[in-house]
């Protein structure tokens, strides 16, 4: 790819700036579900713009004793993670911008950047609200990767392949989510501990603990953070649509499938409460990482069986 | 033990109509018994005060400019009120009132605040009394 | 070697707490090792106010002392001075009395739910609750007047009266909060993630309620059998009774069944006083001047005993109101039942005795230099004197 088509891709379409948008629309489109599954309104449009234009305009308020650099840097690296991992996924249906073998893994990798920074935020302020939840997130982290990885993982053994492109090339034609249905399972809920929705919002309780790592952020190191976490939604929704709901081909059915399961996570959110911490844990630990590996196991004694 | 015991709840949710009233493009119609702004009838009010002494906000005065010729004016204190409708109990004559329809009594401005009850006259002729009062008479 | 505590602080602000309260836990790890709780930030002096007023303006303001559960402590006020005076409220005001009361219990109860809801994280069950509770409230206004701080009371008797069409209202809004409640009784009950959630934390044995000296429905969901409407009947409980409701396992989903199980003792309960309401007067006149005696009365508010103590020096205003709130005797329970659970347990614990910080400040702690100190009424009136001086 030449340097200004790389640029493009990077900055603007479909990463940068267009991926940004999209974000706030997806957080739209889940607070706005969730909100009619509660029964009432909900935000219009461009309430996500203009809470991060908001945050944008504000002070950032670097607390004391905290390391100046890594607190200015954290949201920065966070969001770059998730910016750079949509460039691997099959974003609005077109083939991904930098593809490579074994850009799954890479992929996995850069979305936990943005869990890690999330914690090390937590763990970098005095605050007692932050450190508890920076302990939350990193646990919940270890608990749910495994599975989650484990369920990404049957597509490519099926497919034959770590690369994203071919996986999805080879969803198209077969539909994982009704060959591998307790794999699917997995990584919706894995989903859903990634970008600790409810019920897995422990690290982020709001009526425990404030706002969990990010309680010392505001202005611009929130909204970065934010804006990241708009990202990884699109990202995480991309690739179990990709993996699982027969490939995204075109932007008609990214945007049907994206939406589709979209709409399952919003009425998984509202209808579940909070789980604690040590029950997260137990469950993933329990009955996540069991499902995986029985699903796994099924695969790859079906390979053998077939090959 | 069921799992997502409400989700009859969140499909209702998704198809009715949501709950949340577009206020103030909608407004809820206020019952007859609601408590709003006060009235004062002056036809029969005869000036012995209970309406102020029993106040608990202290939001009522009545201004005896002349008790036998029954000029009285009602100085009254909106953002001083809470609405008990004490005042409407303890009047024997059953001079005050409250009105159901006006319960939105925000304002920009301090004035809107002081509302004084009576005879055009009588209301110049309490208020030049005070000096240092500069409020405007309604009613 | 010292070891550090690591103290997490809930409130005077946190998300939790809808009201200020200052409560200290010493975590370690997830789990609470102890906890202290420092009260007073809502103090305002109303039982000073109550003496340099008379007795119809010290009605109101004892009404402002918590707005969720104001008609219960002008009804104690009311009822009190009614003692004192030696009058009774005619039938029909004290019917109107009790159906507001039971009214405005249908909507704690209601409140309670949301917000213990929102504290374990599940916001559903807090906005439908809360939806359900906005019928409750149209109709106290159609009876009363006002959605907060009915103001129904007055000395003597009530001022609203109930009509033919607001029982037609009254009685279909209560038929579909019963259906709604019937719903909720079972997610209560039976929803797997919140029974993980409230099933077997903050277990409050009953010899523990008992000397801890708990009120309410925190204590009945520990099995003690205390209902002051049913121990000590007030207004018409004796014609028209509630059933004690009681539940054995004390932890959290004890404290939600016992709550919503009440709800349907009210409806009932409403329902008989509106097809049986006595015709007559709604007040009785009551001397302004009330000559000196004391007296107590007591009252099931929705969160506990509501305790009130009246003393009259022969004029119009009173010489001493004392108020005991119920949510300070359920305030010990948290810092007892705490220990050992997790954190993440701590605003449902918090929320399981329904604390209402406003009823509850009546003594302030002076802290200065480190110190702290606890002053007496008799202290703080001494210092006050010779600070105006």
């Amino acid at each position: 790819m030449s340097t200004i088509t790389a640029l493009i891709a990077l900055l603007f379409f479909p990463g940068g700036l267009v991926i940004l948008l999209a974000g706030m629309a997806y957080e739209w489109a889940d607070r706005k579900l969730v909100a009619r599954f509660q029964n009432r309104i909900g935000p219009r449009w461009f309430q996500p713009l203009a809470d991060n234009l908001k945050l944008l305009a504000k002070e950032e308020v670097i607390p004391q004793g905290v390391h100046r650099g890594l607190f200015v840097a954290l949201p920065v690296i966070a969001l770059s993670g998730a910016l750079t991992a949509v460039l691997y996924v099959p974003v609005f249906g077109l083939a991904p911008s930098f593809s490579f073998a074994g850009d799954l893994i890479v992929t996995i990798y850069l979305l936990s950047l943005l869990t890690m920074c999330t914690g090390l935020a937590g763990a970098n302020t005095l605050n007692r609200f932050s450190l508890v939840g920076a302990t939350r997130t990193l646990t919940q982290m270890f608990s749910y990767e495994a599975p989650f990885l484990l369920a990404l993982l049957g597509p490519a053994l099926a497919a034959g392949s770590w690369q994203i492109s071919e996986i999805a090339a080879y969803a198209e034609d077969h539909w994982l989510v009704l060959a591998q249905p307790i794999g699917f399972i997995v990584a919706l809920i894995g989903l859903m501990g990634k970008l600790e929705l409810p019920p897995f919002d422990a690290p982020e309780a709001e009526t425990e603990i404030v706002a969990g790592p990010l309680t010392e952020y505001s202005g611009r190191g929130l909204a970065l953070f934010h804006l990241g976490k708009g990202v990884e939604l699109i990202v995480g929704l991309t690739l179990v649509s990709a993996l699982y709901l027969g490939g995204v081909a075109n932007p008609i059915a990214f945007f049907v499938k994206t939406l589709l399961l979209l709409v399952v996570l919003a009425g998984l959110q509202s209808l579940l409460a909070r789980l604690r911490i040590d029950q997260t844990v137990g469950l993933w630990w329990r009955y996540g990482a069991i499902l995986g590996l029985v699903q796994f196991l099924v695969l790859i004694a079906w390979e053998g069986l077939v090959a | 033990m069921k799992l997502m015991t409400m989700w009859r709840d969140a499909l209702h949710g998704l198809t009715k109509k949501p709950v949340t009233q577009r206020y103030p493009f909608v407004r809820q119609e206020a019952p007859d018994q609601l408590r709003g702004h006060l009235v004062w009838n002056r036809e029969t009010c005869t000036g012995c005060g209970l309406c102020a002494k029993d106040c608990p906000a202290e939001a009522i005065e009545v201004i005896t400019l002349d008790k036998k010729a029954k000029r009285f004016v009602f100085r009254y204190h909106v953002d001083r009120c809470t609405f008990c409708a004490q005042c409407v109990e303890s009047c024997r004559q059953n001079c005050i009132s409250m009105l159901s329809d006006r319960w939105e009594l925000a304002a920009v401005d301090k004035e809107a605040f002081l509302v004084h009850y009576g005879d055009e006259a009588d209301v110049q002729a309490a208020l030049a009394g005070e000096p240092d009062s500069g409020a405007p008479a309604a009613e | 070697m010292a070891t550090e505590k690591f103290i997490i602080p809930i409130g005077p602000q946190h998300p939790a707490l809808k009201e200020p309260g200052h409560f200290e836990f010493d975590v370690d790890g997830e789990v609470v090792t102890a906890a202290s709780v420092r009260l007073g930030y809502v103090h305002r002096g109303i039982e000073k106010g109550a003496e340099t007023r008379n007795f119809v303006q010290a009605e109101y303001l004892v009404e402002r002392i918590c707005g969720i559960c104001s008609h219960v402590h002008a009804t104690a006020f009311c009822l009190g001075v009614e003692k004192l005076a030696g009058v009774e409220a005619p039938p029909r005001a004290q019917a109107i009395r009790q159906i507001v009361a039971e009214l405005e219990r249908i909507h704690s109860h209601m409140l309670w739910i949301g917000v213990a809801a929102h504290e374990a994280g599940f916001d559903t069950l807090f906005m439908y609750s809360w939806r359900d509770r906005e019928t409750v409230m149209n109709l106290l206004e159609g009876i009363t007047g006002n959605r907060v701080n009915y103001s129904a009371n007055v000395l003597g008797g009530v001022k609203c009266d109930i009509g033919p069409e607001q029982i037609d209202a009254i009685l279909a809004g209560l038929e579909f909060l019963e259906e709604r409640t019937r719903h909720y009784l079972d997610v209560v009950s039976n929803d797997a993630l919140f029974l993980r959630r409230t099933r077997g934390i903050g277990v409050m044995t009953r010899d523990e309620a008992e000397r801890l000296g708990v009120v309410g429905p925190t204590a009945r969901a520990s099995g003690v059998p205390r209902d002051i409407r049913i121990d000590a009947p007030y207004l018409l409980y004796k014609e028209f009774p509630v059933e004690l409701i009681v539940e054995e396992a004390g932890d959290l989903e004890a404290r939600f069944k016992v709550r919503v199980r009440e709800l349907f003792e009210s409806y009932r309960v409403i329902r008989a006083l509106l097809a049986n309401l006595p015709e007559g007067d709604l007040t009785t006149r009551i001397p302004r001047r009330i000559k000196p005696a004391e007296t107590i009365s007591r009252i099931e508010a929705p969160r506990g005993e509501l305790f009130y103590f009246i003393k009259s020096n022969g004029t119009d205003m009173a010489e001493r109101v004392k108020v005991r709130t119920p949510t300070l005797p359920n305030m010990a329970s948290v810092v007892v039942t705490a220990v050992g659970h997790q954190l993440a347990d701590m605003p449902m614990i918090l929320a399981g005795i329904d604390p209402c910080f406003s009823c509850n400040d009546r003594m302030t702690v002076v802290r200065r230099n480190g110190e702290r100190q606890s002053w007496t009424w008799e202290q703080l009136r001494q210092y006050g004197i010779e600070w105006y001086r």
